[in-house]
């Protein structure tokens, strides 16, 4: 691959195009064709219309099933925060040693799969379980079912996310210039003050971003709230399973994933303005 | 204020851990359910998941799922890496988003599409369809990995290469891709591990034929929560603090081994 890297470049502009093309015919027919299949299947399954939409609008089902999404992914959202601020604040203000040793489990648990920590979820909060046990131990006679409930579901999703808030929030602590701390505690604020006014703001950027990425992936949340979830309590991307590999709706499963796919992009959208979408990850 | 976050950050440290420490000592336990604590132990269930074709067939199917997702998905970005990290272009801006729309399309989604897709090009139950996929869903992570690492690239090494007479192939070849081989090897591991971990396409599309781990696991643990899903699960958990900690320890252990001094002769 002869690239001519600095002569080229000013005179021709054929080499980029060349080097996107394979690429771009790849994504166009295995990214683009399936995504616009969903599309066209929400108007024409089973036959031409917008009864899909509309029975999606209009069914209590459905009305309730997507609210509980919505709900539900800002209520993980909500948690993620208040587990990950205290967690990035203990790493970011540790002795190397420790900090990297918390750093270390936070990594762990991002690249461990979501199965595998779904399934812990299912010993820990099991009837056999740890925690049931426990609840036993101290005098609870009928413990409640954990398992199989809102409760699960929403503990492991928090679980999950948690780590992707956690690096944002941490990332931009780290960075925090600790005269500004300084200044301000020299200025009189302390204690919660100082928290609220000055540090809480500074840290603002990490928060915005990590929320964002965790309400957009509980958003279309499929495998935990399937495997540990109520099944009266769906959340849309299991309802979108379910109408496919049930009962081959195709034309109502892609009306429920256009609409999901609709409001992700048009919160990455928002982001992507002010932000730009490739800080998002990095 | 302070005294506060740190305790709650200890907390949330146990709430973190807790997850993935409890499959180690699940895996060794003799019940056929999930108990915890166990009531004995016992080797049965390793034994049972490296003798039963139901388990590694799936595994030795995502291994090799994986492994060509992650040369296609490699063939593609790196060029298209190039194009729009050095070349300045009518709607690059564009191609630079598209670039990250697999991450941002919710994957369900995309298998909605994949299973009717597919269904109609007779690419269902087949590792070709997974892989061609899995490819897609690779893409933005290898590209992002990549990219960052190319910005970083010094130009005038090249330019030098170029100076003393090195032709671009040459160049490339001896010059940038040497440099680059860091950012090369941990974009490939991202797609390796983004295909292996991949669930809900491979749900939908795998079927029996093609069948990938993670749709084992996952319908192993919506029908009977198969104890040996902890075996694999500390397989997996070891494989990962192996790939993370192995850095540390050799970053630790280069730091405090004795700089090693330049043989003589060496320039």
């Amino acid at each position: 691959m002869g690239i001519s890297l600095s002569k080229l470049t000013e005179k021709t502009n054929i080499w980029p195009w060349l080097l996107l093309a394979p690429l771009g015919i790849y994504m166009l027919i295995f990214f683009a064709v399936p995504l616009a299949e969903v599309a066209i299947m929400s108007f024409t399954e089973p036959k031409v219309s917008l009864a899909n939409y509309q029975k999606v609008v209009t069914g209590a089902l459905y009305q309730r099933v997507f609210l509980n999404t919505f709900v539900t992914a800002a209520f993980v959202t909500l948690c993620c925060l208040l587990v990950g601020y205290p967690l990035a604040y203990l790493m970011a203000h540790s002795k190397p040693r420790t900090a990297m040793l918390i750093l270390l489990l936070v990594t762990m648990s991002f690249w461990t799969s979501f199965l595998v920590r779904t399934y812990s979820w299912m010993v820990l909060l099991g009837n056999n379980g740890p925690l049931i046990a426990f609840l036993q131990m101290i005098g609870v006679d009928k413990p409640p079912q954990l398992l199989f409930t809102r409760f699960s579901s929403t503990l492991a999703m928090v679980h999950i996310l948690a780590p992707y808030m956690i690096m944002n929030i941490y990332s931009v602590m780290k960075k925090i210039d600790p005269a500004l701390i300084r200044s301000a505690e020299s200025l009189g604020a302390k204690g919660w003050s100082l928290f609220r006014h000055v540090y809480l703001p500074l840290t603002a950027p990490g928060i915005a971003n990590g929320s964002v990425l965790v309400f957009v992936i509980c958003l279309g949340f499929y495998v935990t709230p399937v495997l540990l979830g109520s099944p009266r309590e769906q959340m849309v991307a299991g309802l979108i399973g379910h109408q496919i590999e049930e009962f081959l709706a195709f034309g109502l499963g892609s009306a429920m994933a256009m609409i999901l796919l609709v409001v992700t992009l048009i919160i990455l959208t928002i982001y992507h303005r002010r932000f730009g979408l490739d800080k998002l990850w990095g | 204020m302070n005294t506060f976050m740190r305790w709650a950050g200890f907390i949330v440290v146990l709430f973190i851990a807790a997850p993935l420490v409890i499959v180690v000592p699940m895996s060794f336990s003799n019940a056929s359910s999930l108990q915890f604590p166990p009531p004995g132990y016992w080797l049965g269930y390793y034994r049972a998941y490296f003798t039963s074709m139901d388990w590694l067939i799936p595994t030795w199917n995502s291994i090799l799922i994986a492994t060509a997702t992650t040369i296609l998905t490699m063939a593609l970005v790196v060029p298209a890496t190039f194009a729009l990290v050095r070349h300045k272009f009518r709607g690059k801006g564009f191609a630079d988003l598209m670039m990250l729309m697999p991450m941002a399309v919710p994957h369900i989604v995309m298998a909605v599409g994949y299973y009717s897709y597919f269904g109609d090009l007779g690419l269902v139950h087949s590792h070709l369809g997974v892989i061609l996929a899995h490819t897609c869903l690779s893409v933005p992570i290898a590209f992002l990995v990549l990219s960052a690492n190319l910005k970083g690239f010094d130009r005038n090494l090249e330019r030098a290469a170029q100076s003393l007479g090195a032709s671009p192939a040459k160049t490339f070849l001896h010059v940038t891709l040497p440099i680059l081989r860091p950012g090369l090897v941990i974009s490939s591991l991202f797609a390796f591990i983004q295909s292996f971990d991949e669930t809900v396409v491979a749900i939908f599309i795998s079927g029996r034929d093609a069948e990938t781990l993670p749709r084992k696991m996952f319908d192993s643990i919506r029908q009977e929560a198969d104890p040996v899903i902890a075996v694999i699960s500390t397989l997996l958990f070891f494989v990962v603090l192996l790939g993370i900690a192995a850095p540390y320890f050799a970053s630790a252990l280069r730091s405090r081994a004795p700089k090693p001094s330049r043989p003589a002769g060496a320039h």
